[in-house]
């Protein structure tokens, strides 16, 4: 018994390596990123915040709307509820070649602010990766974490920290 | 409505105590054997002093919660004059006199002339004496802290500001203010100099700036992360994250050629670098091991080994000066609290000790105290803790949400 638990544990653990391997190796390919960054040139070291972009509460109707992804705590599985809404965006984007997003992962603001980076960070990449699964160049994809720096909603409640675990999709260019 | 009144609330109460204070500690809990001290209202001669000396020396003493402010008690006594010798300017000295050498003899003793703006920093010199003449270590009371302010306005635009302040929380100066998120401060050892992460190009960045000055320089801007930033102990280096490698991994940068070298080479998220004092090995939080845990990496040979075992979240761990104790979030019972977790036997001891949720442990340079974020009536304060777990204050801002706290090292 304690034999075969172990070729269990050998094999989930083979094929989820197998699987990271597969899905990281895509975003590796940092040089399509890069490409997408110095589209943006920041102005120097000022520290206003450039102008201003519909977040939130654009619930306008039509398919690319639905722009704000939920997550369930300590998770970065899309819902497959947001999977038709990513995939009309995913749709536009490949037809439109100039048109640029940028995916913005965050969390709800328990436990460390860095670590919320880096599990904000990967949100967004999980939905980046199904737009790249639909074809949408790299290019035209950028990312950033803001982890639990921008918090939906000032409240501490379970329902407030549902608001902020979220990855918002912006539209930089059309 | 309720934000109204407690706004109000801390205008009434705040107002007539702490003119030029933003930030004010409020003490919860202090020591129960706390050493009694009898601080006698300076004599002045000439012009009254635009600072009340024996009440700030008073305050600091108290503050700490190992001193209990008592009328005479022929124990501990502290007298002093303040003498007006010019325009704006000050010859301040005080006497401690303590219950063995009766009152005949001082044990500690000094004279300062000064202007008219260094009466608190005065004040606060003669309790670090004060403090280190009783209790044997070194005073934190000259010290500064760094922490960022949040503004949240109306209709979801947000101010954000990088603050310095006392640290006793007076004189607050802004070193940054934007309107994109700053975050992880951390004070160059020799305290001229913070390092922090900000997105006023939307998105992360590492800048340097000059404390004195606010000249600043831009250090990391490589796509993705650029967070966390930690001065190596010799001022020479910065430990960072990036995630240009396509997910979060550990780098040093050498702040005089600009090279990296890297440190962490997975896929997992690897964050929080801290310096151990000998400048051989960083603590990280990483997820490798499945749950959220601090490890230790050795510099010179790469090897890797885990440090925290209790429980299932423990991140942002930094050390005391000492080597022998870790600072750390460390989650039970689905509270994130501040804890210490001591090297030597393995034992971690949960300080902040309340139902609500807290975060960014920074320690005091004579570890006496840890510096951190928690919750108060539902809005971001800062706090402290006693590395003892025994005494307990909290420090909200008047100007709006306080968080991500960074002790300064000594100064000067």
């Amino acid at each position: 018994m304690q034999l075969k638990k172990w070729i269990q544990t050998i094999l989930i653990s083979g094929s989820v390596l197998a699987l990271t391997a597969c899905t990281t190796h895509r975003n590796t390919d940092q040089t399509d990123v890069a490409g997408a960054n110095s589209a943006y040139g920041a102005d120097g070291a000022q520290s206003s915040g450039a102008g201003d972009e519909t977040r939130f509460g654009d619930q306008a109707n039509g398919n690319r709307s639905g722009r704000v992804y939920y997550f369930a705590y300590d998770s970065n599985v899309v819902n497959d509820s947001d999977k038709p809404a990513i995939g009309a965006n995913a749709d536009y984007l490949v037809a439109h070649p100039h048109a640029k997003v940028m995916l913005e992962g965050n969390t709800d603001p328990r436990g460390s602010r860095e670590y919320n980076i880096g599990l904000g960070e990967r949100r967004a990449q999980a939905v980046a990766e199904i737009l790249a699964q639909k074809g949408v160049n790299p290019k035209q994809i950028r990312i950033v974490s803001y982890g639990a720096e921008k918090l939906a909603s000032a409240g501490r409640t379970e329902s407030d920290y549902q608001k902020d675990r979220r990855v918002v999709l912006v539209y930089l260019q059309r | 409505m309720r934000k109204l009144l407690h706004f109000c609330f801390f205008i009434f109460f705040l107002l007539p105590l702490s003119a030029h204070a933003v930030i004010t500690m409020e003490l919860t809990r202090g020591v129960a054997g706390a050493i009694p001290i009898t601080i006698s209202p300076f004599a002045v001669t000439g012009n009254e002093p635009t600072q009340d000396v024996s009440a700030i020396i008073g305050t600091d003493l108290q503050n700490s919660g190992r001193f209990k402010l008592v009328s005479s008690n022929g124990n501990n006594t502290v007298t002093g004059k303040i003498k007006s010798v010019g325009d704006d300017r000050y010859q301040v000295s005080f006497q401690m006199f303590d219950a063995y050498k009766g009152k005949d003899t001082a044990v500690l003793g000094r004279t300062y002339t000064i202007s008219g703006n260094q009466l608190r920093a005065v004040s606060h010199h003669i309790s670090d004496l004060i403090y280190e003449q009783i209790t044997g270590v070194r005073g934190v009371f000259s010290t500064k802290l760094a922490y960022v302010v949040v503004q949240r306005g109306v209709g979801e635009m947000a101010r954000y500001i990088l603050e310095v302040a006392d640290q006793d929380g007076y004189n607050p100066r802004p070193l940054l203010n934007s309107s994109e998120p700053i975050m992880s401060p951390s004070w160059s050892p020799n305290g001229k100099q913070i390092a922090y992460v900000s997105f006023e190009n939307k998105q992360a960045a590492i800048y340097l700036e000059d404390v004195a000055t606010g000249g600043r320089r831009l250090l990391s801007q490589f796509p993705g992360i650029n967070n966390a930033p930690a001065w190596s102990p010799d001022g020479r280096k910065l430990a960072l994250v990036l995630s240009k490698s396509g997910s979060p991994n550990i780098y040093i940068m050498d702040l005089g050629s600009r090279a990296l070298k890297q440190i962490t080479h997975d896929y997992y998220i690897n964050t929080e670098p801290d310096w151990s004092p000998d400048g051989r090995s960083l603590l990280f939080t990483s997820n490798r091991g499945g749950g959220v845990q601090i490890y230790q990496v050795n510099l010179a040979s790469g090897a890797v080994s885990r440090v925290s075992y209790d429980g299932d979240y423990n991140a942002r761990g930094s050390y005391t000066s000492d080597g022998n104790h870790i600072a750390m979030i460390h989650r039970s019972s689905g509270v994130y609290n501040i804890a210490i977790l001591d090297l030597d036997t393995g034992t971690t001891r949960v300080l902040s000790g309340k139902a609500v949720d807290s975060a960014s442990p920074s320690v005091a340079p004579n570890n006496s105290m840890i510096l951190y974020d928690t919750l108060s009536g539902g809005r971001s304060v800062l706090g402290m803790v006693s590395s003892d777990g025994r005494v307990q204050l909290i420090l909200p801002a008047r100007n709006g949400e306080a968080q991500d706290p960074a002790w300064s090292p000594y100064l000067g």
